[in-house]
Parts: C-alpha cells; sequence; structure tokens
C-alpha cells in the first residue's frame, strides 16, 4: 500500500511538472534608425509654352500662354521644411511664370516670376508625403519679338 | 520489536522510492538547466535603418533576417512568446518566425512599448534535442514619422519566452 503510495507521489510530481517548469527567456537587442530623407519629383518631362499671338487683342501688348499637364511629388520626414524654384536662365528673353496648385500639404506662395535665385514655392510641407500641380505661364509683349527661351527648373527642399 | 524493525524498514524503503520518482522526473529540468537554457538567440543584435523612400509615396520598409531563435523540445508541449519594451517608439517594428523546425510560427507580430506577450510559435512538439526559427525583422517608417536624426534611434529589448502551453 505505502509502495503504491509512493509511486502515487511520484506520479503526481510527474504530472505537475509541466506546471511547475520555469519559463526560460532570451532578449537582445533591436535598433531601427530612419534616416533622414528627402525625395522631389517631377511627374512628366518638359513643359512647352507657345505664345502664339492667337489671343493677342488689338491694342494691348501683352500675350500668354499657360501649362498645368505637370506636378511635383515629394517626401519629406523632416520638420520645418519649404519647397523653392528657381530656373537656369539667368537672362530670358520673355517672361515666365510658375505656381504650386492645390499642394495636399503646406501652403503655395502663389504665383512668381522666375528668376535664376530660389524663390519659395510651398512652405511648411514639414514632414509629410505629398503633390501639387504646377502651372506655368509664359508672358510676351509684342514689343519683344519672336524667340525661344530654354528653361532648366529646379525644386530643392530647403530649411524654413 | 522484529514487527516494528520491518515496519521502519519498508517506510524507508517507499521514502528512498519516492524520492527517487522526484529526482527521476526532475531531472530533464534539471539536465536542460545544467547545460544550455531552453531558449537563446544566436545572431546577437540586429539593426535596420530605413534610409529611401519615394516622393509621393512613404520610405521604403527594410528586412533583417540575420538571427535566428534556438528552442529546446522537452517532455511536454511548449510555446514561445514575444514582446518588447521601446520607451519612447516612435517608428513601426514587426517580425515573424520562418522556416521553424518544430512548431506552429504565428503571422506577423507587430512590436509595441509596452505590449503584452504574444503568442509567436505554439505547439512545440515533445522530444529531445533543439529546434530552430530564422527571425524576420521588418521596419518602416512613415515620412510623417519623421527621422532619427530629430527623434533618435527606436531601441527595442525584444524577449522571447519559452514555457508551457
Amino acid at each position: 500500500m505505502k509502495l503504491i503510495q509512493g509511486t502515487a507521489g511520484a506520479l503526481v510530481v510527474v504530472a505537475m511538472l509541466p506546471l511547475c517548469a520555469h519559463a526560460q527567456t532570451a532578449n537582445h537587442t533591436v535598433r531601427v534608425s530612419v534616416s533622414v530623407i528627402t525625395a522631389l519629383q517631377v511627374s512628366s518631362g518638359a513643359v512647352n509654352l507657345n505664345i502664339t499671338g492667337a489671343d493677342a487683342i488689338a491694342g494691348q501688348d501683352l500675350m500668354t500662354a499657360v501649362d498645368q499637364s505637370t506636378s511635383l511629388l515629394w517626401g519629406v520626414n523632416s520638420s520645418i521644411k519649404k519647397v523653392t524654384i528657381q530656373t537656369s536662365l539667368a537672362a530670358p528673353a520673355f517672361t515666365l511664370k510658375a505656381e504650386a496648385v492645390n499642394p495636399t500639404q503646406g501652403t503655395s506662395t502663389g504665383e512668381i516670376t522666375l528668376s535664376s535665385i530660389p524663390q519659395d514655392f510651398l512652405l511648411n510641407i514639414g514632414r509629410s508625403s505629398g503633390s501639387c500641380g504646377l502651372r506655368y505661364r509664359g508672358e510676351a509683349l509684342a514689343s519683344q519679338g519672336v524667340g525661344t527661351d530654354a528653361h532648366s527648373i529646379s525644386f530643392t527642399v530647403a530649411n524654413q | 520489536m522484529l514487527r516494528s524493525a520491518k515496519t521502519n524498514s519498508l517506510k524507508e524503503s517507499n521514502a528512498v522510492r519516492f524520492a527517487l520518482g522526484l529526482i527521476l522526473a526532475a531531472f530533464p529540468l534539471m539536465s536542460a538547466q545544467g547545460q544550455a537554457p531552453n531558449v537563446n538567440i544566436q545572431g546577437g543584435n540586429v539593426t535596420l535603418t530605413v534610409s529611401t523612400g519615394l516622393a509621393g509615396s512613404e520610405p521604403l520598409a527594410v528586412v533583417n533576417s540575420a538571427t535566428s531563435l534556438r528552442y529546446r523540445r522537452l517532455g511536454y508541449i511548449q510555446k514561445v512568446t514575444v514582446q518588447t519594451s521601446c520607451p519612447g517608439q516612435n517608428f513601426n517594428l514587426v517580425v515573424a518566425a520562418s522556416s521553424a523546425t518544430s512548431g506552429i510560427p504565428a503571422p506577423q507580430v507587430v512590436l509595441m512599448d509596452g505590449m503584452p506577450a504574444v503568442d509567436f510559435i505554439t505547439s512545440i512538439a515533445t522530444g529531445g534535442g533543439f529546434a530552430t526559427a530564422t527571425l524576420d525583422y521588418v521596419a518602416s517608417s512613415t515620412f510623417a514619422q519623421g527621422n532619427s536624426s530629430e527623434l533618435g534611434d527606436d531601441v527595442h529589448t525584444v524577449t522571447y519566452t519559452i514555457t508551457a502551453q
């Protein structure tokens, strides 16, 4: 009888082992680092503005052409950022203006006349992924005659 | 007198049997603890760096599968849980087990500071020896979540626990 009790005691211990078994742990360090990322892209290629004078009104000097076929996309993970715009052409024969239209983030500075000096184009884009339309307006005066300006437009993310 | 001596002898014999039973039953645990731990991580610490992104989209996620989990199979069904501690967490981190040689890996587990332990590998079969599983970490962030230069890195202490299921 006692032998049975002894064996039963041992069996009870065996049965309880999984419950008594101590959990064991292991750990390590996983570091996640995120670099400063700035991505900027124009949606499509070249823009041609042909000022034909078709809309010219007798007695008025100014003729214009408008294009809004392209857009600007960006991704910025730094705070307090803006986008500037400039042209490669230091002395264009005609006037070229640009405007950021319907930005998904930030504030457009409105229509500005392009020069080779960077000018604010979009403010307060902050940490965001967004886009805006690009509206270009070419202007010519009858007195400026005929010709072609080839601009290379640069957009830059800068500290605000 | 003789009967009393016999009774004592029987009691001692039973006590010895009981003690032997205890020792034998506990041997697998004692043996396991005397040798290697029941769970360990091979490959050391991990660093993931998110460094590229697409305009109009989001930064690209980064994967690291350089570490693995090694866990001992015992005489009962076990499971492994995972949890993390990362005060001031800013970015995203998930982990999944792949190529597990024993047990059933859970789908990707999102690692968030202060999370409770979550089942990671369950139904680890009984038996001897060790099983292994690759640890697949995936780090990601959005542009809106910022960067480490301004916010600092996320440093997770990821803990794996093996226990009876």
